[in-house]
């Protein structure tokens, strides 16, 4: 076993490459809020900037071939370049694209040779920002059972319905979502999965007042909408994967939002919370030195090597071409429940400093006291734990012979 | 990065699974589970046979001379079993012990032994003020001419009473200002006179109580040149034994895992098979997630220490999470078998039992959440 990449030296050049790319690309002035609700509009726009060189080299979605605007690089390549992002505390894409990433992923798994000629490369070249659109109001956990309508006219759907908790600051480019496109077929087979322009007249969107917005892994989104669609006219051309067939285009991109992608970054917030304990005193005594406070540091770090150790292995399975099973649901599942037991010990650790972000006596700039908020948040995008669970306990196989198989990636 | 076995470890892990499918049938483990050796001489020495006692041991002194991620494939399949006897007392602990602190003679001629199964060493550190930090060794070993003269008493010391040589650690002398120092390992043949070595009774296994009155070791049988230095021996074997034993313990959770996964599809209640309860799922889920932490992390500080990484803190972690995971595990496993699983001919207790044995072997959770936190210098 290797629990590291070995660097070729072809790959320690490339690494020379992206640091120096990196230093040039970067604006020197790029800074990014503790609480990502803070973004300026002029933040945003060096994080678009950037993601749109990123992409022009292929770089911002780096595993996808050439042709489609991706950059046709191996695992032990991106993880170089996540690496030298994680420098500057960037990671891929730099900005809030959860819908490209999963939308991406799915379009090239399901679309047609030409929609994947015309969706793909807007989207890996950073020219476009994706928001995903799932959550209805009535349809949260059981995401199958969405009640927004798409009914073919002519060359388009006509889009009716609602959906909730989207999206981020500052728009979008394209959106995607699942409609119901036959009410009469049997559920998983009655629904469709379309492709939509923000600009298009009918879309209404409305900001949500939140705890925090977040959660779903990747840059933070600021913020989230609830979205109105009346009468909305779509390109019939924009529904992936055929019709009445959506639910199968949506286990490619509900595999990665279970965690089947894996991730290889280190949890910046503990990394820095145990910094702060062993360089902090309290009524004279260095917080690490506290017994009990030394107790709950070692609490976390045990729960967030877990953590980066699931990561790693999903995130080895689904690059090398692994079989996968129940890895990516155990991931966000243990993720999401130890973030909030880690936030509930740095509660315990620090006493109410961890709950302000006073700039006199908030610790860290605020982080951890958004950090509290985030973690309750962080519970159920992507899937409640409860549901993490139910998709393990399928593919594991209890209680049936039948395993059920992990959403297709590739 | 690559986190698959690699061809040699699978053949290994094969042939090791194949071995404890035929060879340990739930009945034979069983009826071994309260004898007190855990073994019969004839699985020790097909175990020999099959180059599993010198796996670790050099060529030169005739083992197989494999690496220690090597070594915890094998154990992990012995844990499934879970296999008794003194494969890891005698093999892992024992074998790094005399290969770490030995002087050539003593490595020419223990360790040949065993690899060939005709050695078995047990390693006898904890006395009756029970611990693993050197404080807790206070058992005096005292010079008399050529020989010393050891007195007290060993407590739930791992597989005396398969042994034919302890690796007894005793004070030569009172600790500095650094408690480790003054503790020598003493190699004593286990049947010589004044050594009385008895199988603790009650819910734990192969765990011994060894007495010692007046008996004389030869000086020659010191481990290594210098007395006093037994406990930075005892620290460095234990950095590689201890994600072995861990690597049992997962082994011995990946069982209980699949035979509640087994257990949840065949038995019905209500009317359908008791897996299809979220409840019971819960269950399962939990034990699942035990288990791979106690996995990762394991074989994580395998690779760093077979890699030549600084592994302290991996090690600590290892152990910390393994010992609590194992736990954890039994009880999800008891949780979704109810009765049938306290049936002791079911074989789930036999894992229950090595759980609890184990926990504190080489230290406890606590001890190594302890040395975790020294270990990264906070």
């Amino acid at each position: 076993m290797d629990f590291e990449v070995t660097y070729t030296p072809e790959q320690e050049t490339f690494r020379a490459e992206v640091r120096g790319w990196l230093s040039e690309n970067i604006p020197a002035d790029l800074t990014q809020p503790v609480d990502p609700a803070d973004l300026t509009l002029e933040q945003y726009h060096k994080l678009r900037e950037l993601g749109r060189r990123l992409g022009a080299k292929g770089w911002l979605y780096p595993t996808y071939p050439k042709a489609y605007g991706g950059g046709d690089l191996a695992v032990d390549f991106v993880i170089i370049l996540e690496e030298e992002l994680d420098r500057y505390g960037l990671h891929l894409p730099p900005y809030y694209d959860s819908g490209g990433r999963l939308g991406g992923a799915s379009i090239f798994v399901w679309g047609t040779e030409a929609q994947k000629q015309h969706f793909l490369p807007p989207i890996f070249r950073g020219e476009w920002r994706t928001w995903q659109l799932l959550s209805e109001p009535n349809a949260g956990s059981d995401l199958a059972g969405v009640q927004t309508r798409a009914v073919r006219d002519g060359d388009s759907y006509v889009v009716n319905g609602q959906k909730t908790y989207i999206g981020s600051l500052y728009g979008c480019e394209m959106m995607w979502t699942i409609v119901v496109t036959d009410p009469e077929a049997p559920r998983h087979h009655n629904l469709g999965w379309l492709m939509i322009p923000y600009d298009l007249p009918g879309i209404d969107v409305r900001p949500m007042e939140l705890l925090t917005a977040g959660g779903e892994g990747g840059a933070s989104p600021g913020l989230k909408h609830t979205i109105f669609f009346d009468n909305l006219r779509v390109p019939a051309f924009n529904l992936v994967g055929g019709e009445n067939n959506g639910w199968q285009v949506a286990t490619t991109h509900l595999e990665l939002e279970h965690g089947g992608g894996g991730i290889v970054r280190r949890n910046r917030i503990v990394d820095q919370f145990l910094e702060y304990c062993t360089t902090t005193k309290h009524n004279g005594v260095t917080l690490s030195h506290d017994p009990n406070v030394r107790e709950d540091m070692v609490d976390i770090y045990i729960r967030s090597e877990i953590n980066r150790l699931f990561g790693l292995r999903t995130y080895w399975l689904s690059h090398a071409h692994q079989p996968r099973s129940y890895e990516g649901p155990q991931g966000s599942y243990y993720r999401k429940v130890t973030a909030l037991e880690m936030a509930e010990t740095m509660l315990r650790a620090l006493g109410p400093y961890a709950m302000t972000n006073d700039p006199q006596w908030g610790p860290l700039q605020g982080l951890l006291e958004h950090y509290q908020r985030a973690a309750v948040v962080g519970l159920h995008p992507g899937g409640t734990t409860d549901i993490q669970k139910v998709v393990m306990s399928r593919r594991i196989g209890i209680g049936r012979t039948a395993q059920e198989q992990a959403g297709r990636l590739r | 990065m690559d986190l698959g076995l690699t061809e040699a470890q699978e053949i290994l892990k094969t042939a090791a699974a194949d071995f404890v499918r035929q060879e340990y049938d739930k009945d034979t483990l069983i009826a071994l589970e309260n004898t007190p050796t855990g073994i019969t001489l004839e699985l020790f020495r097909q175990a020999a046979d099959l180059g599993w006692l010198g796996i670790l041991i050099p060529e030169s002194y005739g083992g197989t001379d494999r690496s220690l991620t090597d070594t915890a494939v094998l154990f992990e399949e012995l844990g499934r079993g879970p296999v008794l006897g003194p494969h890891f007392s005698s093999s892992v602990l024992g074998t790094l012990v005399v290969l770490l602190g030995g002087t050539e003679a003593q490595k020419q001629e223990l360790l040949t032994g065993v690899a060939q199964g005709t050695t078995v060493l047990s390693v006898a550190v904890t006395e009756p003020q029970y611990g693993w930090l050197p404080d807790t060794v206070h058992m005096p070993a005292s010079r008399q001419g050529d020989h010393y003269i050891l007195n007290g008493a060993k407590l739930f010391v791992h597989d005396a009473q398969a042994a034919t040589h302890l690796l007894c650690a005793a004070r030569t002398a009172l600790p500095g200002s650094d408690p480790g120092s003054g503790i020598t390992f003493f190699v004593v043949e286990a049947n010589s006179p004044g050594i009385e070595i008895r199988t603790l009774p009650g819910w734990m296994s192969q765990m011994d109580e060894i007495r010692f009155d007046n008996a004389r070791v030869p000086a020659a049988n010191v481990l290594g040149d210098t007395p006093g230095n037994g406990w930075d021996i005892l620290e460095a074997a234990s950095m590689g034994a201890i994600p072995i034993l861990c690597a049992y313990q997962v082994g011995s959770c990946q069982a209980v895992v699949d035979m509640s996964v087994a257990y949840s599809r065949t038995r019905h209640q209500f009317s359908q098979p008791i897996g299809r309860f979220q409840r019971v799922q819960d269950h399962i889920i939990g034990a699942v997630n035990h288990l791979d932490a106690a996995r990762w992390t394991t074989y994580e500080a395998l690779w760093k220490l077979d890699s030549g990484r600084d592994a302290r803190s991996s090690v600590h972690l290892a152990k910390a999470v393994t010992s609590e995971a194992s736990l954890k595990v039994c009880a999800g496993g008891h949780e979704v078998h109810a009765g049938v699983g306290v049936m002791r001919e079911y074989g789930l207790t036999l894992h229950t039992q090595r759980s609890r044995t184990l926990y504190h072997f080489l230290g406890d959770a606590r001890y190594h959440r302890r040395r975790l936190a020294d270990a990264l210098g906070w």
